[in-house]
């Protein structure tokens, strides 16, 4: 009778242990190297034993994620406390009042401190009408990758100006007369990728969307030469006719089974290429800005994760100290050596550990600095929409580029003056 | 002493039928009440509003009457939309009956071995619609699609399926008749082994080809079956989403009325327009609904 009475102590008190203990609950999407994000946060449970984190997995695009979270989080559902965000969306989180604002956890001289040692492009990036809604995970950009030992057998050096990596492909496609393999892969499927596609050119030729104060600048030229770009690159036989069709990962699974001379695509790709079982390029491929127009700027898309607390979740002071963790150069670190995830500290591009995973760090980082954003608006969802399909629509010749380009610049117009 | 009822037997014994009608539906009506009724009601309130989860009208939304139903009639994107979705009842409708028709028939037929007929009928059932979109999609994908495998080896040229409009107005099409004619099927086969083989012998008997006995008894018999599997397939037809948005991979130059409701709403996050539009819909497949019972209870008459 003794022993069962202790016995029921001792069940007791284990229960009250565990009803302490802090469960959070994280979302990433599946290309956010789940795997490597589960290590960190074991990091995490092993320094603060109160607290434990599980990770809930997403769609591969950012897309597919915010689909799902718009779902959950229109429904002011508490199970997720903290999410991983891509750079587009704060606004929006902000917006929709999804997020729990980091200020109210931080002095605002303390947050001055923070902002000021993250790379610039993304202290801005999470700074909405002044209020911090998330703080940057890992950095991103589209780079050129190329097939190194291809451009080498032809005595080419890596290209700075588009005209030059066209000629350079036409060579080399011309010369191998290999029916699989392709010149320049861009990203042309209705996807949020694609809304970098149209922009590059337009980044490279020195406008944008809006100016400086957020007023709609971009004028139907402007687009229809963007979008007349791409379309001569299938003109020119230097990517095939089918571009419409692919989203960012199926160029980077192309490119890794030997498929591509050139590929722009984001940071993620350089691990896979490396460090994948089925790769057929490792060692071969090489990675530099995206090139210019001759005469012209060199210009990127600014990628990059977010960390968000969920306005729902019901543990968002602990919440917020998982952030600051997450998002801590310790971690950045971690990132870039396990995923080769670009840090947000400018410092790490030069961190000896880092540099030996990734011996290309050491030239991202001007690439980083100078990516452009792309338009940070509440309904950014829908200048996505417009821009992602009006583009696709050209690529698959649905549409002329000046069509395109008129559509764009109509429904865009709408959007910035509020209809 | 009298065996005592049970109490509930007592309280339930002394209702009337009409009571005990009453109660017994009770928890179904309240149910169906919650999860049909309320969010029915709640999407045409919500279709009187301006309210974007973008701005501030999505914690205070602005009564705007029937402004949203007026912008819908000017929005050239909402009447190609319809548009589409006519054109898709138009084909798929007929082309699952012929299609639905001819497997039941096929399924009728005295195997000694029926199940991998069977089979083959509830398969494309029983999938997910959108694993039917996405596996499609693989076989119009104009590289690696068996589709244009098969053209190429046939002396054709590569088609790009996905992305030339006619092309992928034509492949969404044959997606959606493979996937639903096993439904149409399912029924009809119930509707053929109703039809007494009696009939049929009459009909040899009297010298009549099996082409005639198929026109003079078995479709006449099999009506009643093709109208409802008609009525059906006609309200899923205008329903029609997860095909068409699996196989652009989420993009929208195919775009039905289905999936721009969905994209008003949950992507660009315009509830009250998306409201407004889900109930046209609404109101569109119940219009179609009215007018297929009608012609039921005539035919019935």
């Amino acid at each position: 009778m003794k022993r069962l009475f202790w016995l029921l102590v001792a069940v007791l008190l284990a229960s009250l242990g565990l009803a302490q203990q802090t469960r959070l609950r994280v979302f990433v999407g599946g290309q956010q190297r789940p795997d490597v994000m589960r290590k960190i946060l074991d990091l995490y449970q092993q320094r603060n034993p109160g607290v434990r984190v599980e990770i809930e997995v997403g769609g591969a695009t950012s897309d597919q994620q915010q689909q799902y979270l718009t779902t959950v989080l229109a429904s002011r559902d508490p199970s997720i406390d903290v999410i991983l965000i891509d750079i587009i969306r704060p606004a929006q989180y902000l917006a929709s009042r999804w997020a729990d604002t980091i200020d109210k956890y931080l002095p605002a001289a303390s947050r001055q401190a923070l902002l000021r040692q993250y790379l610039p492009a993304y202290s801005q990036a999470n700074v909405i009408n002044g209020q911090l809604v998330a703080l940057p995970g890992f950095a991103d950009a589209m780079f050129l990758y190329y097939r190194a030992d291809l451009l080498e057998k032809y005595g080419f050096k890596p290209p700075t100006t588009w005209e030059e990596a066209i000629r350079q492909a036409q060579t080399i496609l011309q010369r191998e007369n290999n029916p699989v393999l392709n010149g320049i892969g861009f990203i042309g499927a209705p996807v949020e990728g694609t809304v970098c596609t149209f922009l590059l050119p337009i980044w490279a030729s020195g406008s944008d969307v809006t100016n400086a104060q957020g007023q709609f600048t971009l004028t139907v030229e402007q687009a229809q030469r963007a979008l007349q770009f791409w379309v001569d690159l299938m003109d020119q036989r230097v990517s095939p006719p089918n571009m419409a069709e692919k989203p960012q990962d199926t160029i980077r699974q192309e490119m890794q089974a030997g498929r591509w001379v050139f590929g722009t695509l984001f940071a993620y790709a350089w691990n896979r290429f490396q460090n994948d079982a089925d790769s057929q390029v490792k060692g071969k491929i090489g990675v530099v800005p995206l090139p210019a127009f001759a005469g012209g700027r060199q210009a990127s898309c600014l990628g990059g994760w977010q960390w968000v607390v969920s306005d729902f979740s019901r543990n968002k002071a602990q919440a917020h100290r998982l952030v600051r963790f997450l998002s801590s150069p310790e971690v950045s670190k971690i990132l870039a050596i396990e995923a080769s995830n670009l840090p947000v500290f400018p410092a790490l591009y030069r961190d000896p550990d880092i540099l030996r995973v990734n011996p290309w760090f050491a030239q991202a980082l001007p690439v980083v600095q100078a990516a452009r954003a792309r338009p940070q608006h509440p309904r950014y969802s829908e200048i996505s929409e417009v821009i992602r399909v009006t583009t696709n629509q050209v690529l698959a010749r649905q549409k002329t580029p000046e069509q395109g380009a008129r559509e764009i610049v109509n429904r865009l117009q709408a959007i910035y003056s509020g209809r | 002493m009298a065996q005592q009822k049970p109490r509930y037997r007592r309280s339930l014994g002394d209702l009337s039928e009409r009571a005990l009608a009453f109660w017994l539906l009770l928890p179904a009506a309240l149910l169906l009440g919650l999860v049909a009724l309320y969010p029915v009601a709640r999407l045409f309130y919500n279709s009187l509003f301006r309210r974007r989860l973008t701005d501030e009208t999505g914690f205070n939304p602005v009564f705007i009457g029937l402004g949203n139903f007026t912008q819908a009639l000017s929005d050239e994107r909402f009447w190609t939309a319809l548009w589409n979705t006519f054109l898709i009842v138009l084909v798929t409708v007929p082309g699952a009956l012929v299609v639905g028709l001819l497997l039941a028939l096929l399924a009728n037929l005295p195997f000694r071995v029926r199940w991998p007929v069977r089979l083959g009928l509830l398969l494309p059932w029983a999938l997910p619609l959108v694993f039917a979109g996405l596996i499609f999609r693989w076989f119009f994908d104009s590289q690696y699609g068996v589709v244009n495998d098969v053209l190429v080896r046939l002396g054709g040229e590569r088609l790009l399926w996905v992305t030339t409009p006619e092309l992928l107005f034509w492949a969404i099409c044959i997606t959606i008749i493979w996937k639903t004619s096993s439904f149409v099927a399912l029924i009809l086969l119930a509707g053929l082994q109703v039809i007494p083989k009696e009939l049929y012998e009459a009909a040899a008997v009297d010298g009549a080809s099996r082409w005639q006995s198929f026109w003079r008894i078995t479709l006449p018999l099999l009506t009643p079956a093709l109208l409802v599997a008609a009525i059906f397939r006609t309200i899923t037809a205008f329903q029609t989403f997860d095909i068409p948005f699996a196989m652009q991979n989420g993009g929208s130059s195919f775009e039905t009325l289905a999936m721009y409701v969905r994209t008003t709403s949950i992507e660009n996050l315009n509830f009250g327009y998306g409201s407004a539009l889900a109930v046209l819909m609404f109101l569109i497949s119940l219009g179609v609904t009215l007018l297929y019972l009608r012609y039921i209870r005539g035919a019935d008459d």
